[in-house]
């Protein structure tokens, strides 16, 4: 059984030598499904291939997540391989000579993979828990995004099954039992750590890392995205220094490139 | 003020931790061994109890105990406040399931070290219950929080969680650098979590580790271990000795040899009455592990 790195390992061997190709490809599902973690990792990885200067198109279809080799979206297709998953298509894009982390050293680089722990342990695990286990959220948006590429009765079936998956890993990560005011407070304690580690820098280090394009993929949506309610958007709001993080890399990578 | 521990053998690391917390902060924490009632089977982790009220769950005892004025970091300024949270994410996300695969997966760490371990702590209808019931809690905390949704198997996982776990370890030994302790002259909730999280992987015989052969090569963080167990652990300072593992492994050896041997057996025994149950499905990958004692315990036993 080939695992998701191994396959990386061999591209990485097969490919390193060939640069970027023009016609990358990047697939997501249709814009509005899943609305909350699938935009996250778009936003993360675009953000992220931006900074690294890769240009790459991005292509809608409503089943990427089944056309993606592990299953996980996003993925690209670059040249003849196919890649999915952010941490091996940070790797692979390593492999092709284009790394934001070059620059740090052991200590800095320590740092980085600590905070990107941290956004995925606290805002990833809350944007879940506010799309799937927040009974208003569920009934009013996420069962019918999810559900909107699909006909009946496959439409009910695919979103209440994601539901009893995501439940599931709520519990085993402790998190079953929260309210959605206790999860709120959480991402309210995860942002006041990430804002007073960025303080007034531009950046979280002194060069945009990989912890950039994953903050901004995750606060990004969040300040985006509509809800049965503004909570989530005031906690986050009320960080000004994070507001204008995100509006620095909007302009930088996104304003600039699509004029 | 006294405060009460329930340990609830769920996880030996929290306990490690709390019980490190207590000492840098200066609490004093009466720990009591949970090893005969039943709630072992119903509560899930450790358990605060202070007066009236009760605290579940690592985070909030910590939380509460810094509300109850017993601090370890009040030194620390607010962006180290946030590296503390930052670090303790990575080794929640990516040291605790490969720690959790190493102790209660791994067949033969489960069958010579843990299962033995936790089987003796409990009184005898519940040690076939307990340890077989937390290695399921275990994996299948693994596979949910790590593994690949349609398929959700072991298998597939373990390469990226024990290479996650390896580079975690460097990424510690690289921050703590030569260092005693993470921020400046005292040690801080940081590192009683790290301390909680590596001291069993350090100290504990294990049969087969990677991870615990890539933590030798660490020095600075198995000194660390060393110099967190000497001055905060050790038998001359005032608070009573720490779970068995670390300190008085070596005398625990011989009794340990001992009750596996008995506990074998007896399983054994209740494995011949109850053959169905070993033939359900969900229950096949846990019942395997008596067998490597079968071939010894039947010599001894005469049917």
């Amino acid at each position: 059984m080939i695992r998701v790195n191994e396959r990386v390992l061999l591209c990485l061997s097969l490919t390193a030598a060939e640069p970027w190709p023009e016609n990358a490809t990047l697939y997501q599902p249709l814009k509005g499904e899943g609305f909350f973690s699938s935009s996250c990792s778009l936003y993360h990885l675009q953000t992220y291939l931006r900074m690294c200067g890769l240009p790459v198109q991005v292509v809608c279809r409503p089943n990427a997540e089944y056309m993606s080799p592990s299953g996980k979206i996003p993925f690209i297709h670059v040249g003849n391989q196919v890649v999915s998953e952010l941490g091996p298509i940070v790797q692979f894009s390593k492999a092709k000579g284009h790394s934001l982390s070059d620059g740090l050293d052991d200590v800095q680089r320590a740092e980085m993979k600590a905070y990107m722990e941290l956004v995925n342990n606290m805002l990833l695990t809350a944007e879940l828990f506010i799309q799937w286990c927040d009974e208003t959220t569920v009934s009013q948006i996420t069962r019918h995004r999810y559900g909107t590429p699909y006909s009946w009765p496959l439409n009910l079936i695919l979103a209440y099954q994601k539901q009893w998956e995501v439940r599931r890993k709520m519990n085993a990560v402790g998190w079953g039992g929260k309210t959605v005011d206790q999860v709120y407070e959480d991402v309210s304690q995860c942002c006041q750590a990430l804002s007073q580690r960025l303080g007034t820098q531009p950046y979280f280090f002194k060069i945009p890392t990989e912890l950039d394009a994953l903050v901004f993929g995750h606060l990004f949506t969040i300040l985006t995205t509509q809800l049965t309610n503004t909570e989530l958007l005031e906690r986050v709001r009320s960080y000004s220094n994070l507001l204008s993080f995100c509006r620095r890399i909007e302009q930088t990578y996104f304003e600039s490139k699509d004029s | 003020m006294g405060l009460l521990v329930w340990i609830l053998y769920g996880c030996f690391m929290c306990v490690l931790l709390f019980q490190a917390y207590s000492r840098f902060s200066g609490a004093k924490l009466t720990v009591s061994h949970i090893d005969w009632t039943w709630k072992t089977l119903t509560a899930s982790s450790p358990e605060l109890l202070c007066g009236e009220s009760v605290v579940q769950e690592p985070a909030q005892i910590l939380s509460f105990m810094r509300k109850q004025r017993f601090n370890a970091d009040y030194e620390l300024t607010a962006r180290q406040g946030a590296d503390t949270m930052a670090y303790i994410a990575l080794l929640e996300e990516k040291l605790r399931p490969a720690l959790l695969h190493t102790f209660w997966v791994d067949t033969e760490n489960y069958t010579s070290l843990t299962r033995p371990w936790f089987a003796s702590r409990s009184p005898f209808p519940l040690n076939f219950i307990v340890p077989s019931r937390l290695a399921r809690m275990a994996l299948s905390r693994i596979l949910l929080t790590k593994g690949e949704a349609p398929l959700h198997r072991i298998s597939e996982i373990e390469g990226k969680i024990y290479s996650d776990a390896k580079e975690c370890l460097n990424l510690l030994s690289y921050r703590l650098g030569t260092a005693n302790h993470f921020f400046g002259n005292s040690p801080t909730s940081l590192d009683a979590f790290v301390f909680g999280f590596v001291a069993p992987l350090h100290r504990a015989s294990l049969p087969s580790s990677h991870l615990q052969s890539h933590l030798k090569q660490l020095e600075n963080l198995t000194h660390f271990c060393d110099n967190i167990l000497e001055v905060y652990f050790s038998s001359d300072h005032p608070c009573p000795p720490p779970l068995p593992p670390p300190a008085v492994q070596e005398s625990m050896d011989a009794n340990l040899q001992k009750l596996t041997q008995l506990v074998n057996k007896e399983s054994n025994l209740i494995e011949k009455m109850d053959d169905n149950l070993r033939s359900s499905p969900q229950h096949k990958p846990h019942r395997l592990d008596p067998k490597p004692s079968l071939s010894s315990a039947n010599s001894s036993t005469p049917a």
